[in-house]
């Protein structure tokens, strides 16, 4: 199969930013944590004696500072108004508590305080900010959550729940958690919201194939919460496991989504997720490759299952460089968090992953450009690459002719639910709230920009008309009006491609649809083509153009039917009529000009009961001229 | 139906120049029909003519078109500078009473019907065999008695409507079937630079053009009344049609292209392609599948590979038949609409820039009497032919002695008749009719407004 490869585009569709956040590599007095709520890396020095430095990719979130060693730190948190940090120590004599410390200007006050958790037994697996000045204990014994009151030092306790879990995972940006119970066999997702939690249904897997804390990740992805596991092996049973899927199973979100994704990598051994541009991210590490999945990309569901492949074969992120070196890809020491960063503690970095669309188009089999420019136009930086995969695909239509329509139909129909979504909404009115779409898109190619960008810069290549027929058909196939700027470029690059016949077969199939200004373009081709003018005249007198057929009759040297027309558009056009315009058009047919006269004659007795012309009219010499042709007769 | 041979008195090519010696008269003569006219007779025939043209001469830069005898019409023909083709053709007399020679009108073949039959004649000629001046004057015996011999035994003339008015049946489609069809024809000659279509057709009605108007009239014709109705035969013969020839085949050479000798048995065409102005020769290979025809040029100079051609019909027949298949969906619907639009009245449409040539559908096929009277015929043939009484535009309603209005609208470059049998109406009651049947009919076309 032939591919298509993008110009000047890099194998890489993956990297990591170019600068990393540097902190002080992970040692043994160096303890390193990472706050994905508010993607702050925290290193402590010596259990915070010798300092504790907070660096995040926001500049306003880094800070340093120094503490008291009070024990072994667990977990270590800001508040998201940075303002309280929350610390949970092991203290393995204490009952469960988490110390916190009010901050002002990213600088620790002295004003420090703590809460234990409400059951005695329990152990505190974790705690999460919701909100600014709410903090949620997670336990094993269920979730507690308090309102925090640093001025006056305490917690008071908003809502708890109960529930038996092992382990944890948190989604800080839905507010989700998600706790482990009846030894991974049952997924639990709690909602924390509005000062309050609210219990979610609840995701039942496979008693015989339990999940652990690695293998479950909780994913935002095309505004819905997706709880993600990895399932390894196909069956126990089976000595030689079969390759690892990845299953993404909604737990909240808009409507569009029910089913179950199903991923399918083709491969064994550890993996590692991300989410990128709403792209499910997999990291192989033994392969050091890895894949993108879409899930918005059409696919077949049976059974509530979509499955999916990667969009494209698997190919390594970008080498990353620190300090101008080379470093180790998909290390051991990497650490993978939602959505997109990664952290190499043994090195000190921070990274954030990031898609390179060009790479995506890098090398591509023939038949899959179209799929690749649907997945690209539902990313936000799509629109470059696409234009450069179009560019590319019009200069060679000789080979892509068939690809190109296939991609204008992919334009075209996000193109169509964009242009439905605006008909609905103006015809809502104001009042109606937007209508969410599961999938909207991120670019949007419109009429304008494929006339405007795109073919001005191909007016000399060899298939422009190929190319102009193959765009026009598309927007046909999605029912789309061709707006007349389109029908303009394209009767432009049809002309002066001497496409003359093709021009008039389509207007004689409305493949054109009517429009004054097509009516024009076609009757400045009447020299070169009479039949474009016939096409001209017909369309206008459909559009009901009648003053314009008029005029176009009376250039035709036509006065008998300039009238016709106009008695036949009815008075009102007939009555403006200029008699002087008429009279002059007929000046040089005598037999015309008289019926023409006559005929104005007796419109000028019906409107104002006299058959003379009016002075205004300045119709002298004309009357002269009916005179001495009636004379001679 | 007219049988032609009974009707032609001769038919022949003569060029006055070929031989101009006394004694060589028979030279001048290219092509005579019938062949059993002995030399002397034919030589009588042909001096009679390049007399007659060469007096009228002195009339008129014009060169002369036809002359009436009490039993013979000839019909004159300059296709190109001293060649001159005349077709003969008995009238039917009496020496009794003038009156009774409208009588037996309906066998009298229209002039009109016999220009046109001179004409394409001609461009028929010139088309597969060139122009007669680039032809050696020694081949052009042979040639000219290869080529109109079969020719003029093929032909029949029905005095229908398409032999007064030679135009094309083209197929109403909708635009997303269309441009399946444009998609399918760019793609193809994407793919294959040296294949160029000039002719896509459904059945017998046009769909795609990529010959210039004249062009794609007389190849038009050349499918409709001579290829494909034997093609037609063919599958219908063979009964059951094989898989692979359900895919397509190429038509044209008759036999297909199988082996590398094949491809010495391609037609040869002088065409000027649409757009163009270039008037070339090229090959002609003509592909069918199902109810879909496509002619395909491709210039002479170009070698043609056996595998270049295989690939080619491996490229349409699958698409082809996809393409066929669903026009034949479209056009079923579209028969159904046509149905409910059926009028009461004959008529006949026509456009000169793209010689659409649309008639009424007979109201049931297994009525004869939906064809044209032929007095009827003759009436609509002179209005068709005399265009400058009726200039670019203008009506005219003629009544005939049996209750037969028939109407002739001309209006830029388009013609519209409508022939309504009424008896007791009056002139008023028959315009209204006649502009009721164009509204209906005609919709979303403009004729100049009286």
């Amino acid at each position: 199969m032939a591919r298509f490869n993008l110009k000047d585009s890099d194998e890489y569709y993956l990297t990591l930013t170019e600068q990393p956040k540097r902190f002080d590599p992970d040692c043994p007095v160096t303890n390193v944590f990472f706050d994905d709520t508010n993607g702050q890396v925290f290193t402590v020095r010596s259990g915070g004696i010798g300092g504790v430095t907070v660096n995040s990719m926001d500049d306003r979130k880094c800070t340093s500072f120094q503490m008291e060693d009070k024990g072994p730190i667990i977990s270590i948190k800001l508040s998201p108004d940075q303002k309280i940090l929350a610390i949970q120590r092991n203290h393995e004599s204490q009952s469960a508590a988490v110390e916190f410390v009010n901050f002002k200007d990213m600088s620790p006050t002295n004003v420090e305080y703590s809460h234990s958790c409400k059951w005695k037994n329990a152990k505190i697996l974790g705690f999460v900010w919701p909100k600014a000045n709410e903090i949620a204990f997670i336990t094993d014994h269920g979730i507690e959550l308090f309102q925090v009151l640093p001025e006056k030092k305490q917690l008071k306790s908003l809502k708890n729940t109960t529930f038996s879990g092992a382990w944890f995972s948190w989604c800080p940006q839905s507010n989700i958690v998600l706790l482990a119970g009846n030894n991974g066999i049952l997924l639990q997702p709690f909602y924390l919201n509005n000062s309050t939690i609210t219990k979610l249904q609840k995701l039942e897997l496979d008693s015989m194939r339990p999940v652990v804390e690695r293998d479950v990740f909780l994913l935002c992805l095309c505004d819905t919460t997706w709880c993600a596991v990895f399932r390894h092996g196909v069956s126990a049973s089976v000595a030689a496991p079969g390759p690892t899927e990845v299953w993404l199973m909604p737990i909240t979100g808009p409507s569009g989504f029910h089913y179950t994704h199903i991923l399918k990598t083709g491969l064994v051994g550890r993996f590692a997720v991300n989410v990128v541009d709403d792209l499910v991210v997999v990291h192989h590490q033994s392969t050091q490759t890895s894949q993108v999945f879409d899930i918005m990309e059409e696919s077949k569901v049976e059974n509530s299952i979509a499955v999916h492949i990667p969009l494209v074969a698997g190919a390594s992120m970008r080498p990353a460089l620190v300090e101008g070196q080379p470093c180790s890809m998909y290390s051991g020491t990497w650490v993978v968090f939602q959505p997109d960063y990664i952290i190499d503690a043994r090195l000190g970095c921070l990274w954030q992953v990031q898609l390179l669309p060009a790479g995506l188009a890098h090398s591509v089999p023939k038949d899959e450009i179209s799929k690749i420019v649907a997945a690209l136009l539902r990313r936000t930086d799509g629109r470059d690459t696409i234009y450069r995969i179009l560019h590319q695909l019009i200069s060679d239509a000789g080979v892509y002719l068939v690809e190109l329509s296939k991609v204008f139909d992919e334009i075209n129909s996000v193109y169509r639910k964009w242009a439905d979504l605006e008909a609905a909404r103006h015809t809502a009115g104001q009042v109606a709230p937007r209508p969410r779409a599961p999938a909207p898109a991120r670019v949007l190619v419109s009429q304008a920009d494929v006339c405007e960008q795109l073919l001005p810069a191909h007016s000399d290549d060899r298939h422009l008309v190929q190319v102009v027929t193959a765009y026009l058909a598309s927007l046909s196939r999605q029912e789309l009006v061709v707006q007349a700027g389109t029908s303009a470029a394209g009767v432009r690059a049809l002309v002066a491609r001497r496409a003359g016949g093709r021009l008039r077969a389509l207007v004689r199939r409305a493949a054109l649809a009517d429009s004054r200004p097509l009516a024009c373009q076609l009757l400045s081709l009447h020299r070169l083509h009479a039949a474009a003018a016939q096409l001209a005249l017909d369309m206008l007198w459909r559009l009901k153009g009648h003053e314009e057929v008029v005029e176009v009759l009376l250039s035709w040297e036509e006065p008998i039917s300039a009238v016709g027309a106009a008695k036949q558009a009815g008075g009102n056009v007939w009555n403006n009529l200029p008699a002087r315009k008429l009279l002059a058009g007929a000046k040089n047919d005598p037999s015309a000009f008289v019926a023409v006269y006559h005929a104005l004659l007796n419109r000028n007795d019906r409107l104002r009961g006299s058959p003379h012309f009016l002075k205004a009219e300045q119709c002298d010499i004309y009357v002269e001229h009916y005179k001495k042709l009636t004379s001679e007769q | 139906m007219i049988d032609l041979r009974s009707k032609i008195n001769f038919f022949f090519v003569f060029n006055p120049t070929f031989g101009p010696k006394e004694g060589d008269e028979l030279k001048r003569i290219l092509y005579f029909y019938p062949n059993e006219v002995s030399p002397d007779a034919r030589k009588m025939q042909v001096g009679l003519c390049e007399a007659v043209v060469k007096f009228m001469s002195t009339f008129s830069s014009e060169p002369c078109e036809a002359l009436q005898t009490q039993s013979k019409r000839y019909i004159f023909f300059q296709p190109e500078k001293n060649f001159w083709m005349v077709l003969v053709v008995r009238i039917p007399y009496t020496t009794k009473a003038l009156s009774a020679v409208g009588e037996s009108q309906g066998d009298i073949v229209n002039p009109t019907v016999m220009q046109n039959l001179l004409t394409s004649a001609y461009k028929m000629f010139k088309m597969f065999r060139g122009p007669f001046k680039n032809i050696p004057a020694d081949d052009l015996y042979g040639i000219s008695e290869q080529f109109f011999t079969p020719y003029i035994s093929s032909r029949h003339l029905t005095n229908d409507i398409s032999d007064v008015i030679p135009g094309i049946n083209y197929l109403p489609l909708d635009k997303n079937s269309f441009f399946k069809v444009v998609c399918f024809v760019d793609h193809l000659e994407v793919t294959y630079p040296d294949f160029k279509c000039i002719l896509f057709l459904y059945n017998d009605q046009l769909l795609w053009n990529g010959l210039c108007t004249e062009d794609m009239l007389t190849l038009y014709q050349y499918l409709v009344q001579t290829l494909l109705p034997k093609q037609v035969e063919i599958e219908i013969q063979g009964g059951v049609v094989t898989a692979a020839q359900r895919l397509g085949r190429f038509i044209s050479p008759p036999d297909g292209i199988h082996v590398k000798e094949d491809l010495d048995k391609l037609i040869k065409i002088h065409v000027t392609l649409e757009d163009d102005t270039e008037f070339k020769e090229y090959y002609l290979l003509i592909y069918r599948t199902l109810s879909a025809t496509v002619c395909f040029t491709i210039d002479v100079n170009t070698r043609l590979e056996l595998d270049t051609v295989k690939s080619v019909d491996a490229f349409i027949g699958p698409q082809l038949s996809a393409i066929a298949s669903a026009i034949s969906e479209q056009c079923s619907l579209h028969a159904l609409q046509a149905a409910q639009l059926a009028s009461e009245h004959k008529f006949v449409y026509f456009n000169r820039l793209n010689l659409i040539l649309k008639s009424s559908p007979p109201v049931n096929k297994l009525q004869i009497s939906a064809a044209i009277k032929p007095e009827v015929l003759s009436i609509m043939s002179g209005i068709h032919a005399d265009r400058q009484s009726l200039g670019n535009y203008g009506e005219i309603i003629i009544k005939t002695p049996d209750e037969y209005w028939i109407t002739g609208k001309c209006s830029n470059d388009r013609e519209f008749y409508v022939i309504i049998q009424e008896k007791n109406a009056n002139l008023k009651e028959i315009a209204d009719e006649v502009k009721r049947v164009c509204e209906a009919q005609m919709k979303g076309i403009f004729f100049y407004p009286m």
